[in-house]
């Protein structure tokens, strides 16, 4: 964000550590912004029209990217409660803004993915390192410090991003399942049967086979500053007691040497899973688990 | 670069293709060649444009007002909203206008100028409504900002914190069709743009003009080498008749090459004919110790140092740019001016020397002898300067 010496400062409603950390974390580093879905509501009636926007930024403060085909590898959502392998395309209007729009036709579990294109990019030696560090890329760190030269890092990212959504009031039972993003979180209990304070657990898939020691963050909406951080363990499950409802984001970053003919150093994959929590009294008992 | 996206931070110019401003465009090859570093953000949807007038200036930023308020709201600590009517966008906004002043930085020169801030309701998002605009709403809002262009301003730059992705700004000159469109990147600043009307297209006057004093210069004072072996040229004799052969020998050369080489037929790198023309100087000068006859091998041997002397001028020429609806003229003027350069300097040796040179044997001795030593050994020196 902008340099600190145009902010001025509002001694009575400014805490400086959250606003700074906001505008350090922007300012630090142009590629670790996250990425992920943010629909009009986690919770549709039956019948709804949800907007689909695909938003970019940090602490889940973001602005929306219209939609642009070219950058689309996939985007469809799945309805849990059918048949498996019922993978729908996600519609919307070239340069539009929510990217995607579905209708809600079906109760229960409705899981919403998205996967870009590789985008290239390249950064200062000192902005990668930076990096590497924000997101926990220790094994890349551990290659990069290693090396004599200090170089422009040219990387290809691309992003994984889900989002849960719940309609009506049947499909308890249903469960965010993996979907084949290169890079994934799922979500072993279904968030919409939970309630805030409650313990979920998530597994980083790459390619699908657990990722081990990825550094996994959840964020939530109103509180972003304070993240909640863990490793995915062996199995590449990592759990967090998310003590407050609202809107999440957990989000993963895992980092390869990029193929030579990329023509790139590194490649990166962005995983995000957005999803709603429930106060516990908005959560029937009986639906809890 | 998988998508060709990320060349966008260039600037595009639209509209004035015709006009010319040597300035202009070196600063744009300059811009380009430098060694930036290439964010690739994904595009939001945010939009700025400004409008530069005499006096006034508008700015407008097309962007989303619920991305806004969460961040105006998280920077000045307070709870965010959940989705609101347009009124409610308008009126939380309006009352954070001051956090999002703070993060606008508009400057006229050095200068920061402190905009009077505007909301309205409405944005211009051309494709952002859905089928059902009742439910999966997409709003769009406009913050106008506008101020007072202080007399004599010069460029314009902007920069806005407050996106995390890439976006483009567009500056207009007001009463202009078209602006210039560079992508910004987050929180980067635009490059300078030109608040006043630029000149009015070159005249073919005033093309022949500049290109006529490139080329002058680029002998006297930038060109030693060339300076050097004109002063090779002029040292070999007394008498007029074999300066003026050997000059119109070169001349005709290095207009053939340069000519040839600006159109592209031929072509040979720096790293080849600089060197050469190092190595020429040094030969003339010593072929002056030697002999003060004019050999007829010596006009052949200038001629092809000429060809050389040609192909290092295209490069300067090369890096100038030469402006497309008149290249012959300033192709022409620009040899024109190295022409004027190269007889000045015969010219000044001439002034200084005439006194002597009817001083026969001493004049050889004391004059031509170590002048073309000294060159000879200058010229030899940058031959494996520039070898290496």
């Amino acid at each position: 964000m902008i340099a600190n010496n145009t902010r001025k400062r509002n001694a009575t409603t400014f805490r400086p550590i959250v606003a700074a950390a906001l505008i350090a974390a922007a300012s630090a580093t142009v590629s670790a912004h996250d990425f992920w879905i943010e629909p009009t509501a986690f919770r549709p009636t039956l019948g709804a029209l949800v907007g689909l926007r695909l938003m970019v930024g940090q602490d889940l403060l973001g602005d929306p990217v219209p939609r642009d085909p070219t950058a689309i590898e996939r985007f469809s959502f799945y309805r849990v409660a059918r048949v498996p392998g019922s993978e729908q395309p996600v519609p919307g209007r070239e340069g539009a803004d929510p990217a995607g729009i579905l209708r809600v036709d079906a109760q229960g579990l409705l899981i919403v993915a998205y996967h870009s294109r590789p985008h290239a990019i390249e950064l200062t030696a000192d902005k990668f390192e930076q990096y590497l560090g924000d997101e926990g890329l220790d094994a890349v760190k551990h290659v990069t410090a290693g090396s004599p030269v200090r170089r422009v890092a040219h990387e290809l990212y691309s992003r994984c991003a889900k989002a849960l959504l719940w309609s009506g009031t049947t499909g308890a039972a249903d469960r965010d399942r993996p979907i084949g993003l290169p890079l994934e979180l799922v979500a072993e209990r279904n968030p919409y049967v939970s309630a805030s304070g409650d313990d979920l657990s998530f597994t980083l898939l790459y390619e699908g086979k657990p990722q081990a020691d990825a550094l996994v963050v959840a964020i939530n909406r109103d509180g972003p500053s304070r993240k909640l951080t863990a490793r995915s363990d062996r199995r590449g499950r990592v759990t967090f007691r998310l003590t407050r409802s609202g809107s999440w984001l957990v989000k993963a970053v895992h980092m390869i040497p990029a193929k030579p003919e990329t023509g790139a150093d590194w490649e990166s994959f962005w995983a995000s899973i957005t999803f709603d929590l429930a106060a516990p009294s908005a959560v029937p008992t009986a639906a809890r688990q | 670069m998988s998508d060709g996206r990320t060349n966008r931070s260039c600037l595009r110019r639209t509209a004035d293709a015709s006009r010319f401003d040597v300035f202009r465009w070196l600063f744009v090859i300059s811009f380009l060649s430098a060694p930036s570093i290439v964010g690739a953000h994904e595009i939001g949807t945010t939009k700025v444009s400004a409008t530069i007038g005499t006096t006034n200036y508008t700015i407008d930023l097309v962007l989303d007002p619920a991305a806004l308020l969460a961040k105006l709201e998280t920077l000045a600590d307070r709870p965010r909203s959940g989705p609101l009517t347009p009124a409610q966008y308008q009126a939380r906004i309006e009352a954070l206008q001051a956090a999002f002043l703070s993060h606008v930085a508009i400057r006229f020169d050095d200068r920061a100028s402190r905009p009077r801030f505007e909301y309205l309701p409405r944005g211009s998002f051309a494709d952002s409504m859905p089928d059902n605009p009742t439910t999966a709403t997409s709003t769009s809002a406009t913050i106008r900002l506008t101020g007072t262009v202080p007399p004599g301003a010069r460029t314009l730059t902007w920069a806005y914190g407050l996106t995390f992705s890439s976006y483009a700004l567009t500056m207009r000159r007001e009463g202009e069709a078209a602006g210039a469109t560079v992508w910004l990147d987050g929180d980067h600043s635009s490059i300078p743009f030109k608040v006043q009307a630029p000149d009015m297209p070159l005249s073919r006057t005033r093309i022949a003009m500049m290109y006529f004093g490139l080329g002058f210069t680029h002998i006297v004072p930038k060109g030693v080498d060339h300076m050097l072996f004109v002063l090779g040229i002029f040292l070999l004799g007394r008498r007029i008749r074999p300066i003026l052969c050997q000059v119109s020998a070169f001349t005709l050369a290095h207009s053939m090459t340069l000519g040839l080489s600006v159109y592209g037929v031929v072509r040979l790198p720096p790293s080849v004919v600089e060197p050469l023309i190092a190595l020429s100087i040094a030969y003339v000068a010593v072929e002056n110790i030697w002999t003060s006859e004019l050999k007829p091998w010596r006009v052949a041997l200038v001629f092809a140092f000429g060809l050389l002397h040609g192909l290092g001028f295209a490069g300067a020429l090369g890096q100038i740019g030469l402006p497309r609806s008149e290249f012959l003229t300033g192709l022409v003027t620009f040899n024109a001016g190295v022409e004027a350069g190269q007889l000045s300097v015969i010219a000044l040796a001439w002034v200084i020397v005439a006194h002597w040179s009817n001083c026969g044997d001493w004049y050889r001795r004391r004059i031509v002898v170590p002048s073309s030593a000294a060159i000879a050994a200058v010229g030899l020196y940058w031959a494996v300067a520039r070898l290496i």
